[in-house]
């Protein structure tokens, strides 16, 4: 039954106020929907960080335990390399030592320097000079010293020195041995 | 929407303006039905501060509130058709807004009227507005279907009338009345009438009877008063119910101040010119109007009746309406409660 000339305005349940809290409520359920994907994001960000992060660590472990085996390949390289530097070191002085030992009148013709023992070969214009100035300086550093003598052309001699360095217990034993 | 709708409450808000005041009545309804109901009566035609403020305060009830108005409109009426193509005959509709009655008659109201109110309200906004005449259809909806009568709604400036026949309106009309007006010039009559009486006396030689004659003419072309016979309603066809009603209404209005008289043998003279235009126009069916139900919503006195009664023997009855709760009613059938 309609017999108004006009028609009612629409009616909404909406009124401004329900607008307004229709609104607020909007705002906060969006920023409490935004907040736990916000979280879950980060959630599955930090789980996928710490995957990543412990695939890191195992991986760093396992190149911690190369390289302290290259460390300790290295230390013990470091050590040889020393020794050897200081066996060269020794080995130079005493080639030094060596010439330095060697006076001005005997001339070497062959020298060959092993661990513990020493071969020179060389002229000497005679028997006291080498006995003198190289035999004695020698018999200082090595315990066993042998020499050996022949005419050279121009009438200075050829001599042939052997000379050995014996071992501690050696030596030590061959000293008990004369005391007793 | 409709689930939220049916949650709340439906506020129908009805304003009725008077002659100098306006009456606004507003029902709380449910599903179950009335809440509560609230009635104020402003001293203004127009829409005030203190009227906005309650038709406001009763708006803040429920989102779903309907503000619906009479339409006190001078040109407006009611055709005994409901074919557009003869619409015209009866009235010129082009500036005019109608509507079918269930398919029976039409009512019709200017439209500038309508503008008009629309306008006058817009701060509180109008839903609904109606014309008299569905209310007084709907208010007679009892007796419209059976008893050939004139009915008529009285508001304090306007009659509403028409002459239905089972249920098909024959004739109507709607008349605008200025009470201050027609008092003034009621009373400048009578004064006229007083100086006659001192000056001159009565010459029963003057008194033409002619003219008396010409006023029984007005009853209408009744050819021949054998043929009143042939109809059933006029010796048996009295309304009992609304006899009864009648009776307890009487001792209520037998209280009215004997100021009415005036207006009331106002209201007499323009319902009865009515008649008369009803009895003559050839543009209406013609039919017998015995009987007279009066939709009174101002409080008349029981001078009205006897005047009806009287001068032109109708058996009238008066029923009270309340113009508020009926566009209420209305509304509330309009929205679907």
């Amino acid at each position: 039954m309609k017999y108004s000339y006009i028609k009612p305005r629409n009616k909404s349940a909406i009124t401004p106020e329900i607008k307004l809290m229709l609104t607020f409520f909007s705002i906060t359920l969006f920023m409490l929907f935004s907040t736990y994907a916000f979280l879950l994001y980060k959630d599955y960000s930090f789980t996928n960080e710490l995957v990543h992060i412990t695939n890191k660590k195992n991986r760093l472990e396992t190149n911690i335990a190369d390289m302290k085996v290259q460390i300790l390949f290295i230390k013990k390289e470091n050590v040889l390399a020393q020794k050897i530097q200081t066996k060269n070191a020794v080995l130079k002085d005493s080639i030094t030592n060596l010439f330095d030992l060697v006076p001005e009148r005997i001339t070497l013709s062959e020298a060959k320097l092993d661990e513990k023992s020493l071969l020179l070969k060389g002229i000497t214009p005679n028997k006291d000079v080498y006995n003198f100035m190289l035999q004695a300086p020698l018999r200082s550093i090595f315990h066993r010293t042998y020499s050996s003598f022949y005419p050279a052309g121009n009438g200075w001699l050829s001599f042939v020195s052997t000379n050995y360095t014996d071992d501690e217990k050696t030596v030590s034993q061959k000293e008990i041995e004369v005391e007793n | 929407m409709k689930l939220l709708e049916s949650l709340y409450n439906k506020v129908f808000i009805n304003i009725v303006v008077h002659h100098e005041s306006s009456n606004v009545y507003a029902e709380v309804c449910s599903k179950k039905g009335v809440i509560n109901s609230y009635e104020e009566l402003f001293d203004t035609k127009h829409l005030n501060e203190k009227m906005l403020s309650f038709i406001n305060s009763l708006c803040k009830e429920s989102p779903f509130y309907y503000i619906s108005i009479l339409d006190n409109s001078s040109y407006q009426g009611a055709v005994p058709t409901c074919s557009k193509n003869k619409l015209a005959f009866y009235n010129d509709m082009s500036d005019c807004e109608y509507k079918c009655y269930q398919s029976n008659w039409t009512y019709y109201t200017s439209k500038n009227d309508l503008y008009e109110i629309e306008r006058s309200y817009e701060k509180i906004g109008i839903d609904l507005i109606y014309s008299p005449f569905t209310v007084l259809a709907k208010f007679f909806e009892d007796k419209i279907d059976t008893y050939m009568a004139m009915y008529v709604l009285i508001q304090d400036e306007h009659i509403s009338l028409g002459v239905f026949k089972e249920s098909q309106l024959l004739y109507a009309e709607h008349i605008y009345f200025d009470n201050d007006l027609e008092n003034e010039e009621l009373i400048e009559t009578d004064t006229t009438i007083d100086l006659d009486l001192e000056d001159e006396g009565i010459d029963l030689e003057d008194v033409s009877v002619i003219d008396d004659i010409d006023s029984l003419d007005d009853f209408g072309d009744i050819e021949d008063l054998d043929a009143i016979d042939d109809i059933d309603e006029f010796s048996s066809g009295e309304d009992v119910e609304e006899e009864l009603n009648q009776g307890l209404m009487e001792e209520k209005v037998s209280e009215t101040a004997p100021d009415d008289f005036n207006e009331e043998y106002q209201i007499f003279t323009k319902i009865q010119k009515s008649i008369n235009t009803f009895y003559k126009s050839s543009k209406y069916e013609s039919a017998f109007v015995e009987s007279m139900y009066i939709a009174d919503s101002v409080g008349l006195s029981s001078d009205l009746k006897k005047y009806f009664e009287e001068e032109m023997f109708l058996t009238v009855y008066i029923r009270q309406i309340r113009l508020g709760a009926e566009i209420a009613d209305l509304a509330k059938a309009e929205v679907g409660l």
